[in-house]
């Protein structure tokens, strides 16, 4: 019945999830923890659970150096900037591209699912995903803003 | 609008009051949990996680205090019977600002437990304090899993709760919202998982609630805020009987304006002017509940409601009663034109078409209303002078309030009512036939000419027909030729500054209330029914102008 307009709903989703995972990157700065450690890892008491030595690369990118949590914060702050939109991002044609948001989140969901705090922003991030391929799908474009919206007095 | 957030949250003193209240007792209850688990010598072994575990159980208990409040401001027929004698302590109309408040809070403090947990489990995993990993923790166990869906729920709901998607499409809201009966059972078996305990491992029980509060010493707030979670559901099991009670549409007519009235007699159904209800027409949709404005009075033997067809709702409704959009839009573009002086038509802008079950081979749906609900204009009677407003389609719950004060005048029961001023503002009112017939109505049943005064305002752009059509006919004729009321229809927007200094001037001078001492405070009451610009700058000139002698309140309603 209702007429809902999906990438607009998506943008809520996509919004909440990059939130979520630039919070999730900073507490992935502090606490290091590779999500799927539990694969072929021994626990350790104290000491928690010892990854298994196939996960090292995991291990060097997550734990030693975390550069996974600082690549998926900056990738959500980039979305972030993207859908509420930054001004100077506003201005882009880009800036109104469906898909190049489902790849900046499909990128988010592979990079937040790697580290500990990551789980539930890379669900909400496939969600949202999820959303924006079914905008695509249906053909909605976003519009262009209209000119000369601004603040009254400015040209 | 001119004013900042200090002012707004701050130099009010109801919103100051409302501050205090509500934060302060979320800043003291996450005290309160801090304090009470740092202190509790029995939970050592958890203390020894540190601020974490401080700070997520004291949100924790913050997080209960709001899962219990966020369904009061949703017991609707509970609210409706504490409002005339609560309206005082708190306004009972803004329940559903009320449920975002405790929303919003809700997201906050969820942020800050989960994150306090992220940190707890991945320290029990290190110092292994209990022989467990945290995914263990996050995944398999109660506390966990609910924890997690909650937070999904939260996502799903919050996201789709949002205006412009309520707007775009309700049902995705409507639906949605009632995940909440998974997020309040996730609620309430929260703590089942007995993580808060001083024992090695849980210590379950094979009875109700299957662990055993010797060794899980949590807050147990679910013994608190599962209450209001029963008497809503509650709630809406008795609404679902009520709505199943004898309801018939009696009657459908169709004004020339393009509104459908339906007419719908249903015994058991009491209410008072000015409230509203939602109505259901199972063969268009079975689950979705519309609301509208009830415009008959309680003394009228039926209860009436005026649709538009301006959604995908009430259009469906327009066709399945064979006064589909096309039908109306002919007769509203007649109506537009001033049809009502084409003799051919026979038709009065007044009068309406009643349709005929014999003559047009149509059956009438089956419909189940539910309500009523309470609105602010209620209170008509409790003042000397009500002024009410209507904006646009805003207008409809004065239609009732109007018709109930015909009818208590008629009874000579008005209370201490003494005049009426009833503002309309509107684009085109011609659109609105069925209200102006009963305006007409009213207007021509006064015996004391000062006791109700019609002003209506104009705001669209006059064309040029319009223009002829009053040059030619508005000089020396009993009645504004646009509205058939004696009262002079008047052009754009009203000021609304200077309309109450006019009022306080005449009452203060006598001249307004013949009879009425001095020395009593004479009360204004004010009700608006329109969009919230406006309504912020009549409440604006009420403050402004209430002083020793006169009081102006104002009341808003919401849609």
């Amino acid at each position: 019945m209702g007429n809902l307009i999906w990438h607009e709903y998506s943008r809520f989703v996509s919004i909440t999830a990059s939130v979520y995972a630039v919070w999730a990157s900073f507490f992935g700065l502090i606490y290091r923890k590779f999500f799927w450690d539990f694969v072929g890892g021994t626990l350790r008491d104290p000491g928690g659970i010892q990854p298994a030595p196939g996960a090292a690369l995991f291990i060097t990118l997550i734990v030693k150096a975390p550069v996974v949590p600082i690549i998926s914060m900056v990738l959500g702050m980039a979305i972030l900037a993207i859908e509420l939109p930054a001004p100077m991002v506003k201005q882009l044609s880009i800036y109104r591209s469906l898909p190049l948001r489902v790849i900046l989140l499909l990128f988010q969901v592979f990079f937040t699912i790697l580290f500990y705090q990551g789980t539930n922003a890379a669900i909400w991030s496939l969600i949202a995903a999820g959303c924006y391929i079914r905008a695509i799908s249906l053909g909605e474009v976003m519009e262009e803003a209209k000119a000369n919206r601004g603040k009254g007095g400015e040209v | 609008m001119g004013e900042s957030w200090f002012q707004r949250e701050f130099l009010v003193p109801r919103r100051l009051a409302f501050n205090v209240l509500f934060y302060g007792s979320h800043i003291a209850l996450f005290a309160y949990g801090w304090y009470s688990q740092q202190t509790n010598q029995r939970l050592a072994g958890l203390n020894s996680l540190k601020f974490s575990v401080w700070t997520s159980r004291g949100a924790g208990l913050v997080l209960a205090y709001d899962g219990g409040l966020i369904l009061v401001p949703m017991l609707r027929n509970i609210i409706r019977v504490v409002r005339p004698k609560l309206s005082w302590l708190f306004p009972a109309d803004e329940n559903i600002w009320f449920h975002r408040q405790v929303a919003y809070s809700m997201a906050f403090w969820a942020m800050v437990h989960t994150t306090a947990h992220y940190v707890n489990f991945i320290n029990v995993e290190r110092t292994q304090i209990r022989k467990q990993t945290a995914l263990q923790i996050h995944y398999t166990q109660p506390g966990g899993i609910t924890g997690h869906f909650m937070l999904l729920i939260m996502m799903v709901m919050y996201t789709t709760a949002h205006h412009k998607i309520r707007k775009q499409c309700f049902e995705a809201f409507w639906y949605t919202h009632h995940l909440a009966f998974f997020f309040m059972l996730g609620l309430y078996t929260h703590a089942t998982g007995c993580f808060v305990r001083d024992s090695v491992d849980p210590d379950y029980i094979a009875t109700f609630p299957f662990y055993s509060t010797e060794h899980c010493i949590g807050y147990l707030s679910w013994r608190f805020t599962i209450w209001p979670g029963i008497i809503y559901f509650g709630e809406r099991i008795w609404r679902e009987i009520r709505a199943r009670k004898a309801t018939r549409l009696s009657k459908v007519l169709v004004h020339p304006s393009g509104a459908m009235e339906l007419r719908i007699a249903k015994p058991s159904f009491k209410y008072v002017a000015g409230q509203w209800l939602f109505i259901q027409i199972p063969e268009l949709s079975r689950y979705q509940w519309h609301p509208f404005t009830i415009t008959s009075a309680p003394e009228d033997p039926y209860v009436s409601v005026h649709i538009r067809q301006v959604g995908d709702w009430t259009r469906g409704l327009g066709e399945r009663l064979g006064v589909g959009p096309n039908v109306v839009a002919s007769m509203t573009q007649a109506a537009m034109k001033g049809a009502e002086k084409d003799e051919k038509s026979g038709l009065l802008r007044g009068d309406f078409v009643e349709l005929d079950q014999s003559a047009v081979s149509i059956t009438l749906p089956q419909v189940r209303i539910d309500g009523p609900y309470g609105a602010p204009a209620e209170d008509v009677f409790n003042c000397e002078v009500a002024v009410l407003i209507g904006a646009g389609i805003g207008v409809t719950p004065f239609a009732s309030i109007l018709k109930h004060i015909w009818f208590m005048q008629k009874r000579g029961k008005l209370g201490s009512l003494r005049r009426v001023e009833f503002f309309w503002i509107c684009r085109d009112a011609p659109s609105f036939g069925w209200f102006q017939s009963l305006l007409h109505q009213v207007e021509a049943a006064q015996a004391d000419p000062n006791f109700l005064r019609i002003n209506i305002y104009l705001t669209q752009k006059i064309g040029e027909d319009m223009l002829w059509n009053l040059a030619v006919n508005d000089p020396g004729a009993d009645y504004d030729p646009l509205t058939l009321l004696r009262s002079r229809t008047m052009f754009g927007r009203p000021n609304w500054k200077d309309v109450y200094a006019r009022m306080k001037q005449a009452i203060e001078g006598g001249q307004y209330l013949p009879g009425s001492s001095s020395q009593l405070k004479t009360r204004v009451a004010t009700y608006f029914c329109g969009p919230g610009v406006l309504a912020k700058s009549i409440k604006q000139a009420c403050d402004y102008h209430t002083g020793s002698n006169v009081e102006f309140s104002f009341a808003k309603e919401h849609f």
